[in-house]
């Protein structure tokens, strides 16, 4: 009860923020519609809201899956060696420098205006922060560890194997946690740049017709979901999180 | 056993430090003593790693650190046995119980298939020790072992590496001549500009006689 009363109390807090700009300022609902206005459109239109909100929820999930995959697994790919690690990081930064924004409409050109563009968006910006997760965490083995294992002569594979990948796991699902906050946002921006369903395209929509409380009903609605979503994966995460980060 | 020849202890941007030759031959137990900072860690790195100045007669060498680089996830005995495991031998029975005996050596056989992570910092150095014992080295460098651990543990550690370690060559690194008096004779000290010695660990009774025949120095 504790603890629902401690997740509530911010959400508690910021809707009666609202609610008092709205009634103090007299806000025009075109504008800034009142919490209870965007609630009872949140009941009157759920089906359509509902709908919308599948289709972003499935462009976020896979796209985490998909971005945590291949993140986890260029990792491994390079996080053995340290040389390739320091040739592949430059394209790996440029793939997190590029603001999604700026590759959106390239990647609605080459992918179309369907679920494989947003996903690629969301795959794309999860795919950094696991990679440097992974990697920080293949380098964090300390020297005097590196010395013990060289002297117990190991076989690459099993070194790889034995010590390295599962002293990187608790690593690699921070960077998990990380891309799940962040995944949102690649879907949502591929809806904006070209959709015709999920809540960033019915944001858009919402908009140019000046329905601002079915916009604001969308944007709770995205909020609620991103948050349902981290905290899954952060549930997730935990569970496959069995090895202390702490290295004695 | 080991031959070091003109190796420069220095780091590229830092002070430069001792460029050493020092012989150590088979059965030599001897603790290396010198302020932190004088190249101790940096010389264990270059045995291990076998820089080209380093002469062995045996490539069998155990390490033992301050980490005892203990697998957390994995049992105690899993941990005696990880270097077979890391060379993909297959484990027998007759090793397996070797890995018990040593346990039972270093007063850990009943803890023998308990998580690691469980372990005390005193128990994981003995879980450490028992893997040093498993390799049957020749050449057993220990980086300051003990220094995470209360007195006690440190004397009792110390025992059992006199009592295990016997017969095989010993590079003990410490900065504190305690935890080699308890078990070694003899010293060498390594300083920012060379080693010297051998000494006998018994002359430094007090840290000031310490001080004084070290030129100050430690």
């Amino acid at each position: 009860m504790n603890r629902l009363l401690q997740a509530t109390f911010p959400f508690i807090g910021l809707i009666s923020l609202w609610w008092l700009i709205v009634f103090i300022f007299d806000v025009p609902h075109f504008i800034l519609p009142s919490p209870e206005r965007v609630g009872w459109v949140l009941v009157e239109r759920f089906p359509l809201i509902a709908s919308h909100a599948i289709t972003t929820a499935l462009e976020i999930i896979c796209g985490l899956i998909l971005g945590a995959s291949l993140g986890f697994g260029v990792a491994c790919l390079i996080g053995d060696s340290k040389k390739l690690t320091q040739l592949t990081m430059p394209a790996l930064v440029i793939s997190q420098a590029l603001p999604v924004f700026a590759i959106a409409p390239i990647l609605m050109l080459w992918l179309g205006y369907g679920f494989a563009s947003k996903l690629a968006m969301t795959t794309l910006i999860v795919f950094f922060p696991v990679t440097a997760s992974t990697l920080a965490g293949f380098r964090a083995i300390p020297k005097s560890w590196e010395l013990t294992f060289h002297t117990l002569r190991p076989k690459r594979a099993q070194l790889f194997w034995l010590i390295r990948l599962p002293l990187a796991i608790p690593y690699a699902l921070s960077g998990v946690k990380v891309a799940a906050s962040v995944a949102p946002i690649g879907a949502v921006v591929g809806e904006w740049v070209g959709s015709s369903s999920g809540l960033g395209y019915l944001m858009l929509h919402a908009n140019g017709r000046g329905q601002t409380d079915l916009m604001f009903a969308a944007l709770l609605a995205l909020c609620v979901e991103a948050l349902v979503i981290w905290s899954l994966v952060n549930r997730l995460a935990n569970r496959f999180d069995q090895n202390p980060q702490v290295i004695s | 056993m080991l031959t070091i020849s003109n190796l420069d202890l220095s780091y590229p941007g830092y002070d430069p430090l001792a460029t050493l030759s020092w012989q150590i031959n088979a059965g030599d137990q001897v603790a290396l003593l010198g302020r932190s900072g004088t190249g101790k860690s940096t010389l264990l790195a270059a045995i291990i790693e076998g820089a080209p100045e380093v002469t062995k007669r045996s490539e069998r060498i155990a390490y033992l650190s301050q980490q005892p680089a203990l697998l957390p996830w994995a049992t105690v005995i899993d941990n005696v046995l990880l270097g077979f495991k890391l060379r993909g031998t297959k484990h027998s029975s007759d090793l397996t119980q070797r890995a018990v005996d040593l346990l039972d050596q270093v007063d850990l056989g009943a803890l023998a298939y308990r998580k690691t992570s469980l372990l005390s910092g005193g128990q994981k150095a003995r879980v450490a020790l028992a893997r040093v014992l498993i390799e049957e080295s020749d050449l057993v460098l220990l980086d300051e072992p003990f220094s995470g651990l209360d007195r006690s543990t440190r004397i009792q550690m110390a025992g059992l590496c006199q009592q295990l370690l016997a017969g095989k060559t010993v590079i003990l690194v410490t900065h504190d001549p305690r935890d080699a008096q308890d078990w070694l004779d003899t010293a060498m000290v390594l300083t920012k500009d060379t080693i010297k010695g051998p000494y006998r660990l018994n002359e430094f009774g007090s840290d000031r006689a310490l001080i004084q025949a070290l030129d100050g120095d430690l």
